[in-house]
């Protein structure tokens, strides 16, 4: 309780430092907030190119929205997912970044991975925002899921935040973190049905049965990992436009409290040795 | 003596430093040896205990390495002492490094605030002191400006103008000031005495035996992590400069005998 008074009395440190962020990004820059759509966009093209028109991959029209628009089904996952591990990646590397500060000055260190979950999710707010608009274009009627939607990002943001606070002692301690993260990173977007639909997973996973003479199904150990479901929920609201599964909803929210609570809990007990480690 | 109030208790501190022989923050590392780790404790401060009364400007001497940050760090509770405890009557405000968290490409004005919140201080706080700031920093000609345009004494100018309208009880300065022209050393000097008159203390590290004479009334002097003297500033500074003197001549003496 008392750590938790102590970060919200650092919450204008908090925004002054996203503000650096935010601000200090695209300074001196033609285009500036302009540039945080470069990526994702540069993104679609080429995966829209490579797994819709050469590997003819089709996901199945939005139910009931009626959208059958491939760089678009791929936006509603493509996003949220760069969000993630953006946050992840910039929040690990944060206390080392500001080592300068952390050895300097006294403050609550939690603030550091904080304000990178702000400037990134600040950019994301950007980037959804443009795929409403895109999605009403085409025809999809998302403006009633606006507030879910916000409500998701948030929960995402919970989830993202837990793991960055990990990490970003982890990698503190060993510097190998990094690396080998953004490696994992790679790894797990395509263990995520981001780029082509869960159906094709179930396919296989029904053709193979039960592993090793269990019930068990390739599909159900697909189906543990987090972002899974944060993606499917995302698509179920925004490319199909209906309430998403109460199950998935659920089973996103436990995975960010848990994932917060162990972040919040390693981050603390490690907090006042960073100045020395780094 | 004994019943004045004191501004600092330090209370038989040590902090350890582990030293590591190899590259330890890696994984390799770690796996290859195992639950051991391979590392040697440095003592950087060892069973030191002074106090710092109200209202006194304290100098902290010694040579290099002899732990004045290492101190200063541990009452700014960036380092946590293995023993012993070290306790501020009063908010405290350190000037380990001036502008640490100032953005280069943001401006003057924009870093004040990010600055100022880094240090502590509420918007508003900031807001009613902004002219103060800007005006003892004197760069208010380039406070639009980003401030890696800055030169390094500017640099220190408004770092050191916004620490100190932090207002703390406590303020805790590392050998900061040495970059500022003739100037602007007098105008933290004022600002120092000022400081005293309201009852504030002022804890101070420097090199410059001179400053330290001329500024502070009480001081410690740190050899190698233990604290050799401390008391009245006069005598404990003469005492460091004897040592120094004495080392100097031993040294001269040892030269004359092989000429
Ligand atoms: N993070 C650290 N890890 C390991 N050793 C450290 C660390 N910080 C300081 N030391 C060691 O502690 C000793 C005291 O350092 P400190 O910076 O306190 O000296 P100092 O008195 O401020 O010296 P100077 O006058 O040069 O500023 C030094 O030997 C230094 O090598
Ligand atoms: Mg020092």
């Amino acid at each position: 309780m008392g750590y938790l008074k102590e970060v919200f009395a650092s919450r204008e440190l908090l925004a002054n430092l996203t503000l650096r962020e935010v601000r200090g990004q695209y300074k001196r820059t033609i285009f500036g907030q302009l540039w945080s759509l470069a990526n994702p966009l540069a993104a679609m093209v080429v995966y829209t190119f490579v797994f819709s028109f050469i590997f003819r991959i089709q996901p199945d029209a939005g139910d009931p929205s009626g959208l059958n628009v491939f760089a678009l089904w791929l936006l509603c996952g493509l996003l949220p997912w760069t969000f993630f591990s953006n946050v992840i990646n910039s929040g690990m590397g944060s206390l080392l970044i500001n080592a300068g500060l952390v050895q300097k000055v006294y403050f609550s260190r939690i603030v550091l991975p904080l304000s990178y979950v702000g400037s990134i999710g600040f950019n994301w707010l950007f980037e959804m925002a443009v795929l409403v608009i895109a999605l009403s274009i085409a025809g999809a009627f998302v403006l009633p899921w606006i507030p879910l939607m916000l409500l998701t990002m948030v929960i995402l943001a919970i989830f993202a935040t837990g793991v960055a606070l990990m990490l970003s002692v982890a990698n503190v301690h060993f510097r190998d973190t990094q690396y080998f993260v953004s490696i994992l990173l790679q790894i797990w977007m395509y263990l995520t049905p981001i780029v082509y639909p869960i159906k094709l997973v179930a396919t296989q996973s029904d053709e193979i049965g039960g592993l090793f003479g269990s019930n068990i199904t390739l599909l159900d150990v697909y189906q543990i990992n987090p972002m899974e479901r944060f993606v499917s929920v995302f698509r179920q609201m925004l490319y199909d436009n209906r309430w998403p599964d109460p199950n998935d909803y659920l089973t996103i929210v436990i995975w960010a409290l848990v994932s917060l609570v162990v972040g919040v809990l390693v981050f603390r007990r490690s907090e006042k040795g960073l100045a020395e480690l780094l | 003596m004994t019943d004045q109030k004191l501004a600092v208790r330090v209370d038989d501190i040590s902090k350890r430093f582990r030293l590591y022989k190899e590259r330890n923050q890696t994984l390799k590392a770690t796996v290859m040896r195992g639950r051991r780790s391979v590392h040697e404790d440095f003592w950087a401060l060892r069973d030191v205990s002074f106090d710092v009364p109200e209202g006194s400007t304290f100098g902290l001497i010694g040579s290099n390495g002899s732990g004045k940050s290492t101190l200063l760090k541990c009452l700014a509770k960036i380092y946590y002492p293995e023993k012993g405890s070290i306790t501020p009557y009063g908010k405290v405000a350190a000037l380990l490094e001036v502008g640490s968290g100032f953005h280069p490409e943001l401006s003057g004005r924009e870093n004040i605030f990010l600055n100022g919140s880094i240090l502590g201080m509420s918007r508003k706080e900031i807001l009613s002191k902004y002219d103060e700031i800007v005006e003892f920093s004197g760069v208010s000609e380039f406070i639009d400006q980003p401030v890696k345009n800055y030169s390094s004494g500017m640099y220190v100018r408004l770092g050191f103008s916004i620490a100190i309208h932090v207002d703390p009880q406590i303020l805790v300065v590392d050998e900061v000031l040495a970059v500022g022209d003739a100037e602007f050393q007098d105008k933290c000097r004022r600002k120092f005495s000022e400081f005293r008159d309201k009852g504030r203390t002022v804890i101070l590290v420097s090199h410059s035996m001179e400053m330290v004479r001329e500024m502070c009334d009480h001081a410690a002097w740190l050899n190698k992590g233990q604290l050799v003297a401390s008391g009245e500033a006069d005598p404990t500074i003469q005492a460091y400069l004897d040592s120094l003197g004495e080392a100097g001549e031993r040294e001269g003496g040892h030269g004359g005998q092989a000429a």
